[in-house]
């Protein structure tokens, strides 16, 4: 009897340890992520203000100066990139959801995966040698078309789970009335299931926001002002990259600052599309 | 006695090599309640699949055999035009969930394209409203979301979506095996006071349903219609035994 009741007091001592390891992990999950944001809110914080958002960047030497280049270049690549991704990212997960079988969508499935798994620099690398190459000259275009190549199996992977928990009777009810099927898909289907897939493309957005590799040799970079999708143009991760790996401290902080920016736009892209999840949830 | 709705002749239905319905023979007469009641797997759901044509959409189904509506073979008909035709309720209730309340009553014309008047819209709401028993309890709300309904109510608002279309002929899948005895009550009600002016195929498992709200019967087993007659007449003197043990409950 003693010796059953001090059994079950070490086992309970092990379970309230395996507990308080459990939970001390899961706040070293947290840990990274928290220095990393107050590291660069640190470094960061202090170079932000007006100018620094709405200027051009002067040359070395010069104080002041801003990174609007960059931050119109960044929205501009990402512009352009959804509007390459996502029809074809939507369509590809509709095809996907509507054939379960067959040879083209486990091929395509497939190549989702592999595509995911491709370094960014060597799509890069093959956006460089498509349309750098083809058009001769660095543009926006071109990081555009690497940055829709990493959308693409997200949405598509995010397209085809949101749509693949719509009940087939919502699909039966349309097509019972009478309505054709590809009515049925962007009327019924597809707004049954646009907040996931809305989740889905901001979740891309963010992801590729930050990219640097694949711009590196097809945006390229630029201290000017540049608008002109056939030109080259600054990016927020090209622009950290260039001034920190420069000697200048001057350059160092305002890499700083732009890191903050870049990660203040990341983070809210995340949280945005986390609360459109919940608001905007389709109640079947 | 005025020409049926439908007919079925001679028709057979399968999934791969598995026959589900075998050389049914059918009609359906106008504004009047037919049942189609048999054990689970009977192919009774099948049967009413193939009349609005959605038994095709499943890979590997297949038909053999005439469906006429009026004179028209269905299955000579393009099936988007057989649907417009042919209205249908499922077994749960399905209402559009991103449309309101009105747009549920009126999709049939809006995911159609069709363009009618703001005033033709409104009055096409009510009346299909009306008819389902459902405006005075939605009249007040009706552009709020139809998810927010009780099971009963969507599914009364599914009726109201396929009346609004002014079907030919109204097919009913097992309507209220979803819904609590109350809200059943209530459908089985509304069907009685639809067959006015409605046609009506109702699929039911249920016996004793079949023969509250029908005039006719047919009594499906193993892909074979057993039994078609007046409601009276098969719960009264069926011809078939089978009809007869299936009703005393030795089967199904």
């Amino acid at each position: 009897m003693l010796m059953h009741q001090t059994n079950i007091q070490l086992r309970i001592v092990k379970d309230r340890l395996f507990l308080a390891l459990v939970v001390l992990l899961s706040f070293a999950m947290i840990a990274p992520l928290l220095l990393i944001i107050f590291h660069i809110v640190k470094n960061g914080i202090g170079i932000i203000s007006w100018e620094f958002l709405t200027a051009l960047p002067k040359p070395m030497g010069e104080t002041g100066g801003g990174i609007v280049n960059a931050l119109a270049g960044t929205m501009m690549l990402i512009v352009l990139a959804s509007l390459i991704a996502i029809p074809l990212g939507v369509l590809a997960g509709i095809y996907l959801v509507e054939q379960k079988k067959g040879a083209i969508a486990t091929g395509v499935r497939l190549c989702m995966e592999v595509l995911q798994g491709i370094p960014s620099i060597v799509i890069g690398i093959v956006a460089y040698a498509w349309v750098v190459l083809s058009m001769g000259t660095f543009s926006a275009l071109s990081g555009s078309v690497a940055l829709a190549i990493m959308m693409l199996p997200v949405i598509v992977r995010s397209t085809e789970e949101t749509l693949r928990l719509i009940p087939d009777n919502l699909r039966e009810a349309s097509l019972a009335l009478g309505v054709p099927y590809s009515r049925t898909v962007l009327k019924v289907i597809v707004p049954a299931g646009l907040t996931g897939i809305l989740t889905g493309v901001l979740l891309a957005i963010a992801r590729i926001a930050g990219e640097t590799a694949p711009l590196l040799f097809t945006a390229f970079g630029n201290p000017y002002m540049s608008l002109n999708v056939l030109k080259p143009v600054d990016s927020l991760p090209l622009m950290i990259f260039n001034f920190a790996t420069s000697p200048y401290p001057e350059w160092h902080a305002k890499a700083w600052g732009a890191a903050l920016v870049l990660v203040v736009f990341v983070l809210g892209m995340n949280f945005f599309a986390k609360v459109i999840a919940k608001r905007w949830k389709v109640q079947f | 006695m005025e020409s049926p709705v439908l007919r079925v002749e001679n028709f057979s239905a399968h999934f791969g090599d598995n026959p589900v319905l075998k050389d049914i023979n059918l009609s359906v007469r106008h504004n009047k309640v037919t049942a189609l009641m048999g054990p689970s797997g009977c192919g009774k759901t099948t049967l009413i699949r193939c009349i609005n044509r959605m038994h095709e959409l499943i890979v590997d189904a297949g038909v053999a055999g005439c469906i006429y509506l009026h004179d028209d073979d269905l299955y000579k008909m393009n099936p988007i035009l057989v649907r417009k035709k042919i209205g249908m309720v499922f077994q749960r209730p399905n209402p559009f969930p991103t449309m309101s309340i009105y747009d549920n009553v009126i999709a049939g014309y809006s995911l159609n394209g069709i363009k009618i008047k703001r005033d033709e819209k409104d009055r096409i709401v009510e009346e299909s409203l009306c008819k389902s028993a459902l405006w005075e309890e939605v009249r007040d709300r009706l552009h709020k979301k139809g998810s927010f309904l009780s099971g009963g109510q969507q599914q009364r608002l599914c009726i109201a979506r396929a009346l609004a279309m002014n079907p030919d002929i109204l097919l009913m899948d097992e309507p209220t095996s979803a819904l609590d005895p109350k809200a059943t009550a209530h459908i089985e009600q509304l069907i009685s006071e639809l067959k006015n002016n409605v046609t009506i195929l109702l699929v039911t498992h249920n016996i004793a349903q079949a023969a509250r709200v029908s005039d006719f019967t047919a009594f499906l087993y193993l892909g074979d219609l057993v039994e078609f007659g007046t409601t009276e007449k098969l719960f009264t003197v069926p011809d078939d035994k089978r009809t007869e043990e299936y009703l005393s409950g030795k089967f199904g």
